[in-house]
């Protein structure tokens, strides 16, 4: 019997990922336990936008043993031309703890980009919710929505619109705010807050969504954090009708789709369905999750 | 139906022959598109997909996986679309790939098996069926895999219905695998892919909950290689039936470890997930340890392991 059917690639797959070896070019230290780690790799870098994410590893020994995923922080150039990657992390683990000690000319295993990414800013004005290392995203989110970037091969087009432009970014305390002097390059508005009130608003950043929605309703919300939080913040959205994106940090286990670890609960016309993140996400409409 | 030239790199499982014995386990290689960036499949002695069953399974909850010390435990749950999502989705793509395709299946029954087998019977262009009999994440079916008597069934009422070649795949979770082993050919497989998953646990004692949403899931990963080698030396020397060694491979001596074991091919598992370019890297390799072997095939080179001497066994255990 001979088969007719149709031979496609369903969304979300990458078909220009590539896996490759890394070299460390710097470690920066950007607040507690948290660090900003460049790579170059120059075949990721012109690939990738922002909200995606690419899988690193140590390039020898079997523990840790999968890769981890890291979203894409920024890329970086070396005489005149795009050179690699930096992300943002969070020492937490096995991997993050090993990854701190990783120093200039180490090479590392990345494959990449990955996932969807964030959808192209739509007119007007735009929020970012980042909370915790949740905040990495959104650098690369903000340079090419305020048109200091631009990402990807061809380069997407975006209307530039610094000042309609506002993250909102909640740590635990202040000890743990990264990357602010990158994020204020670019002119966007910046608001804080910590749950120890050591900087910014005492409290949650859900409350200053709150107060950002009543003065002047967003356009979009992109939200990326801490699970409880995402929770509050697709709440607050719908309750305003106002469209709401959140980046999942589910497990993953490959990044490309192989292994099904990475699921999450996607609504569908009669119920729901478990989706592999790494591939029709991370980014998804919070509207479209079960939650 | 066989791909790629004759070559030394060539093996023959009764009747299924592979260009070469580099394969890609179940469940570790998606449904081959997910690979596509990676890997050219040409290279591959070829690739077995996600297991499938006869209807649309949901899986298990989230967590269903996490990494342990040189391994990872998973509790998937045959997350799949079913079969005849399979037959049109995935297979027109897998067939396309110009690399032998080796359809994994697993029911809940002896029916469900036999009535699979059937509807795949239909795609001469098929290389094998793997019959799953060993999957340890699933609740409610027959747990086929640690009976040799229903082994030894399920695998003959899937040769009685259809002409493709059958490989059994087994469990490490039994006392002794060589009588799977033997039940299996007694049903008429070509081949036993050893092995699948080791049953394992990880606890978040802090929180006084297993790490899994399913609780317990399956280990893989080289953490498991000393447990497959030992597995398929066991089977190669109680039964005359072609061994597929699986688990942990990672590097061409882990292949070449198999292979002197016992095995006439080997798969390649959890390792596609942390270097999806492996399994065509190894095929190379592999021609050239075959050749500075100085043998004839790779096939010369399988189960040529042998014990060291009893008597030298018994001096090292007495002058301890
Ligand atoms: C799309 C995506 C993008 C991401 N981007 C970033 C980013 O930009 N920056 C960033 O810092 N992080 C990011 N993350 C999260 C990051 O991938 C994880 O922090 C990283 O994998 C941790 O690796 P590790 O080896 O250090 O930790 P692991 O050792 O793997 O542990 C991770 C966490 O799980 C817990 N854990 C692991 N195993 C067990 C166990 N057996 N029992 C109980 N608890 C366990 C640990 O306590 C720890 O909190 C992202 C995740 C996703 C999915
Ligand atoms: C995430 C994951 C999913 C798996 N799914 C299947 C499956 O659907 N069917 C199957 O027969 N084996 C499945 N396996 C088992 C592998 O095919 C293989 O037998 C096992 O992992 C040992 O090999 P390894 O150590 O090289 O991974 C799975 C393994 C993993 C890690
Ligand atoms: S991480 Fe493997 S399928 Fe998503």
């Amino acid at each position: 019997m001979k088969l007719m059917g149709l031979i496609s690639t369903p969304p979300g797959m990458r078909t220009d990922a590539i896996e490759t070896t890394a070299t460390v070019v710097e470690q920066v230290r950007m607040a507690r336990d948290t660090y900003r780690l460049r790579l170059r790799c120059p075949d990721v870098a012109k690939r990738i936008v922002p909200g995606q994410f690419f899988m690193v590893r140590p390039s020898t020994g079997s523990d840790p043993l999968l890769g981890r995923p890291f979203a894409l922080y920024d890329v970086f150039e070396e005489n005149g031309a795009l050179a690699g990657i930096d992300f943002g992390y969070l020492v937490v683990g096995k991997l993050t703890s090993e990854m701190s000690r990783w120093q200039p000319g180490d090479m590392v295993r990345i494959w990449g980009p990955l996932g969807n990414g964030f959808p192209t800013p739509p007119p007007g004005r735009l929020i970012m919710v980042g909370g915790g290392i949740g905040q990495t995203p959104f650098l690369a989110v903000s340079r090419e929505a305020s048109g200091a970037r631009r990402y990807g091969r061809p380069a997407r087009t975006i209307s530039a619109n610094a000042e309609r432009l506002t993250l909102l970014y909640g740590v635990r305390s202040r000890e743990y705010l990264a990357g602010l002097d990158d994020f204020r390059r670019d002119g966007l508005t910046i608001r804080l807050s910590t749950d120890d009130g050591s900087e910014g608003h005492h409290g949650y950043v859900t409350e200053l969504l709150d107060e950002e929605i009543a003065s002047d309703p967003p356009a979009a919300v992109y939200c990326c954090g801490p699970e409880p939080m995402m929770h509050a913040v697709s709440e607050r959205c719908e309750r305003a009708c106002v469209p709401c994106w959140l980046s999942l940090e589910s497990p993953m286990a490959c990044g490309f789709g192989a292994c099904f670890s990475c699921v999450v609960k996607v609504k569908t016309g009669d119920g729901w369905d478990y989706r592999r993140s790494c591939v029709e996400g991370p980014v998804f409409r919070a509207d479209e999750l079960v939650l | 139906m066989s791909y790629g030239p004759v070559s030394r790199l060539a093996v023959q499982l009764n009747r299924l022959r592979l260009a070469n014995p580099i394969l890609v386990a179940s469940g570790t290689f998606g449904y081959a598109r997910e690979m596509a960036a990676y890997i050219d499949f040409r290279q591959l002695g070829g690739v077995i997909p996600k297991t499938v069953t006869p209807l649309p399974r949901l899986g298990n909850p989230p967590p269903r996986t996490v990494e342990t010390p040189s391994g990872m435990l998973n509790s998937i749950g045959l997350d799949n679309d079913g079969l005849d999502a399979f037959i049109e989705k995935h297979l027109p793509y897998l067939l396309s790939l110009g690399t032998a395709v080796i359809v994994n299946i697993a029911g809940k029954d002896e029916d469900e098996f036999v009535a699979m087998a059937k509807r795949l019977d239909e795609f001469e262009e098929l290389s094998a069926l793997e019959l799953n009999v060993s999957c340890p994440n699933v609740t409610g079916g027959v747990d086929y895999g640690t009976d040799p008597a229903k082994t030894e069934a399920v695998v003959r009422a899937v040769r009685d219905t259809c002409e493709l070649p059958i490989i059994a795949k087994l469990t490490p979770n039994v006392a002794n695998v060589p009588e799977i082993a033997a039940a299996a050919a007694a049903g008429g497989a070509d081949a036993v892919s050893l092995i699948n998953t080791v049953q394992g646990m990880a606890v978040d004692w802090r929180r006084r909950r297993p790490v899994l949403g399913n609780g317990i899931g399956g280990l893989s990963g080289p953490a498991i290689k000393p447990v497959a080698l030992r597995i398929v030396w066991q089977v190669a020397k109680a039964v005359k039936i072609p061994i597929i060694g699986v688990g942990g491979i990672q590097s061409l001596d882990d292949v070449m470890e198999f292979i002197v074991a016992g095995a006439t091919a080997v798969q390649i598992g959890t390792a596609n997930f942390y270097d999806p370019g492996l399994a065509g890297r190894l095929v190379a390799e592999l021609e050239r340890i075959v050749e500075g072997e100085g043998v004839e095939c790779v096939a010369d080179l399988v189960g040529t392991l042998s014990l060291p001497s009893p008597s030298c066994h018994f001096q090292d255990v007495a002058s301890i």
